[in-house]
């Protein structure tokens, strides 16, 4: 099979991962072609041996620190925030109580955020999540130790909220 | 007040911390893990923040979904998702080609002389269309008005001294090239546009075996003619009818030394 083949099949996941990272379905889409343009470019030279999976988001998360220095991080107070034009999935979860999840989610530094999304919601093993954000094991498991507590936090915070974090319902301001 | 109170006490330190996540992650061995579960039947604090960190990753789950549309988009969108058209290219020219080659039901443009290297080299100048075309941002990596430097670091990458035709005559005017990676070293891609936008590309690389006779490869609207002469392989490609790309690659083989009078 070709290399491009070999892409194609993990662009739902750098999709998927590039919508939770950005908050933000066109910078997302951008990501993704950006970073399938680098792959295919680059491919002779740095096509890993193994795990193209992790090869391929190690690209997109280099671009998309990049690409953040020349945006503003996003402002979670702002109505206007990508994120909050995002569609809550239904499901059997409460939407409402997604949508805490997903503001909490942008509210947590970039460093936090992008491990919590490659554990929690890639399943990486802690030895692959290193080896995307090129730190040693040991800082991926203080840092997705701290997002796991931060979100707590966040989810907690809110004023209107009673017991545990998920379980109450809040309103929010509906989005245009 | 409210709960951050507990967020703030003293609790476990963060080794403790780390268990609960490793134990969540699958990451403990498994005596660690049988440690851990220990400590969680008597630990309602610890036993809380294993379920919240659950539900913190059932929770991302829901909120971001798979995409499953891929093949949709393809129709829904023109522009953003080369990739999926580039990709949903790919596929059906394999399973084509497979299905072509199971069934020997190859068409007549696949004879007589297919080989794997032929089809891997069109197959890469179609993607390569595909990919870049409908690209507004970066279509290439070097402008036309840069047509000197283009030409001379394409050849010297190729390690053949390129010519570039000149399609003005049916209205595509150059817009630039970039540099592709191939199956037999670095390939070229000139890029052409006409007055309402439409793109062909040229797609150049090295390839040994002669072939005088053209190629044709259809997929979805978009035809790729090609051909090898001299140790070069060619390939022309556009979205555009067959009957519309044929007089021009019969040009473009002219004008590169090819023989276009064997195609007939």
């Amino acid at each position: 099979m070709s290399f491009e083949a070999d892409i194609v099949v993990w662009l739902p996941v750098m999709k998927r991962y590039a919508r939770a990272l950005t908050g933000d379905p066109a910078w997302a889409d951008d990501l993704v072609q950006d970073t399938a343009e680098r792959a295919l470019s680059r491919w002779h030279a740095l096509r890993p041996q193994s795990n193209l999976r992790a090869w391929l988001l190690t690209i997109l998360r280099h671009l998309y620190i990049d690409q953040l220095r020349m945006h503003r991080e996003i402002a979670v107070d702002d109505e206007n925030a990508p994120w909050s034009r995002m569609p809550a999935p239904p499901g059997e979860v409460d939407s409402l109580v997604l949508r805490d999840v997903q503001r909490a989610l942008y509210r947590l530094p970039v460093e936090q955020r992008e491990v919590l999304l490659l554990v929690g919601l890639e399943e990486f093993s802690y030895q692959e999540a290193a080896t995307v954000l090129k730190v040693p094991v040991g800082t991926v498991m203080s840092r997705l130790s701290r997002a796991r507590e931060h979100m707590r936090a966040l989810l907690a915070e809110d004023p209107c909220r009673k017991g545990t974090a998920l379980k109450v319902v809040r309103t929010v301001k509906s989005t245009p | 007040m409210n709960d951050d109170h507990d967020y703030a006490k003293p609790g476990p330190g963060e080794p403790d911390l780390r268990a609960l996540s490793a134990l969540v992650d699958n990451e403990l061995s498994a005596a660690e893990r049988a440690a851990t579960l220990e400590r969680l039947a008597v630990d309602a604090d610890a036993a809380q923040r294993v379920a919240d960190y659950r539900a913190q990753n059932a929770a991302l789950k829901a909120l971001f979904a798979m995409p499953q549309e891929t093949a949709r988009c393809l129709v829904l969108h023109r522009r953003v998702p080369w990739w999926q058209r580039a990709g949903v290219a790919a596929a059906w020219l394999s399973v084509g080609i497979v299905l072509g080659l199971t069934l020997g039901l190859a068409p007549n443009w696949m004879a007589p002389r297919l080989s794997a290297d032929q089809v891997a080299f069109a197959q890469r100048a179609n993607i390569a269309y595909a990919v870049y075309a409908p690209e507004q941002r970066h279509p290439v990596e070097v402008a036309a008005n840069e047509k000197v430097q283009l030409v001379n670091w394409l050849s010297r990458r190729l390690d053949r001294s390129l010519v570039v035709p000149s399609l003005q005559e049916y209205g595509y005017a150059l817009v630039g090239g970039r540099l592709l990676p191939g199956d037999a070293g670095p390939a070229a891609q000139f890029m052409y546009q006409n007055a309402v936008g439409e793109r062909l590309t040229l797609y150049v690389t090295r390839f040994s075996p002669d072939t005088t006779a053209v190629h044709l490869l259809s997929d979805g609207g978009r035809n790729t003619f090609y051909w090898a002469n001299q140790g070069m392989g060619y390939a022309l490609s556009g979205q555009v009818p067959e009957t519309h790309l044929r007089p021009i690659a019969l040009d473009v083989c002219g004008a590169l030394g090819g023989h276009p009078e064997s195609w007939r």
